[in-house]
């Protein structure tokens, strides 16, 4: 199948759990999920995300067709970064990554530092990397807040491109911002594996689009008792309280 | 603030109940957030508020609060107000 992440987690969950024995092969139309080197499944049911971890969801093959990337406008090509970016960073700092999974991770990020966030074939790999260490890890904030958003996101303002990755890229700033504000983790990894913090900050505030955080805000306030419960929440690099709902509505690019 | 009241403010935060539910003798099975991640939660939490690292052991082992008073006076972390 060709098609993006979400074909890809639809495709891999039906050759799975209905036809078994199939072979799988995807192409990839975009990077940013590396759901096609994921053993997880993201599932929109009844307007809520399912989550399913299965080796058996591995595609057999994958084939690169960079030609694809052509129709691609830069616009989505940035919220695709934006997605691979908020992997590494929310793996990167999760609890449950130890001193080995951090090093792979900082490698990562400051070969991420390398690509420009425009359409890139080598984001492809970046992508798949990503993907498959924060498997090993977990993610945070950033996708409570995309996995909860997207639906109603989607549904409230249908011609504005609202989907995973424009969520992750819109709140990827704020999130890394409200992390570092409230633990130290941030910065005594960075220093600890040689990580340039402005360059990643340049990059996540290029990623920021601040009329779109300000669009989604309301949603965010409304959702946030949601979002708290969310797993990917709950393995957030820092602890996110109730009342953290106030950083986020104080909070501004600038 | 007492570490008693920071541990209570703490659990009210990660596992998302009513303060009137927390008690001293709250154990694990009658908190439903209180699972595997509200576990990790719990252990983030413990470090950013009284700034000390448990282990995966020491996570893993913990069934209530008591438990939690317990690893943390053997980190050093005075509960004597109890």
């Amino acid at each position: 199948m060709v098609g993006g992440g979400r074909m890809m987690d639809e495709a891999k969950y039906f050759r799975a759990r209905k036809r078994g024995g199939m072979r799988l092969v995807v192409v990839p139309s975009l990077w940013g999920s590396g759901a096609e080197r994921s053993p997880i499944v993201v599932l929109n049911r009844d307007g809520a995300k399912h989550i399913e971890i299965d080796p058996a969801f591995l595609p057999d093959e994958v084939i690169y067709w960079p030609e694809l990337l052509l129709s691609v406008s830069p616009e989505r090509a940035g919220q695709a970064c934006g997605d691979v970016w908020s992997h590494a960073l929310e793996a990167f700092l999760s609890p449950l990554s130890g001193e080995e999974m951090q090093s792979e991770l900082a490698s990562l990020i400051n070969e991420l530092l390398q690509l420009p966030l425009i359409t890139d074939v080598r984001w492809f790999d970046a992508s798949a990397r990503a993907c498959v260490l924060q498997v090993k890890t977990s993610v945070g904030l950033v996708h409570g807040i995309a996995h909860i958003l997207e639906a109603q996101m989607t549904t409230q303002y249908p011609s504005d491109g609202w989907g995973h990755a424009k969520l992750c890229s819109v709140f990827l700033l704020p999130v890394m911002d409200f992390n570092r504000k409230n633990s130290c983790k941030w910065v005594e990894r960075a220093a600890k594996y040689a990580i340039d913090e402005s360059g990643v900050w340049a990059v996540l505030k290029a990623l920021h689009e601040s009329g779109a955080y300000r669009q989604a805000l309301p949603v965010l306030r409304e959702c946030w008792s949601r979002i708290l419960r969310d797993p990917c929440t709950r393995t957030n690099g820092t602890l996110v309280r109730p009342q953290a709902i106030r950083f986020f509505e104080e909070w501004s690019s600038r | 603030m007492t570490n008693v009241e920071k541990l209570k403010d703490l659990v009210v935060e990660v596992f998302l109940i009513d303060p009137s539910e927390f008690h001293l003798d709250l154990r694990r099975e009658q908190v439903e957030t209180w699972d595997s991640l509200g576990v990790v939660s719990l252990a983030v939490g413990v470090e950013e508020t009284f700034g000390c690292h448990f282990t995966q052991e020491e996570a893993l082992g913990l069934k209530s609060v008591g438990d939690v008073i317990t690893v943390l006076e053997h980190h050093g972390i005075s509960f004597r107000e109890v």
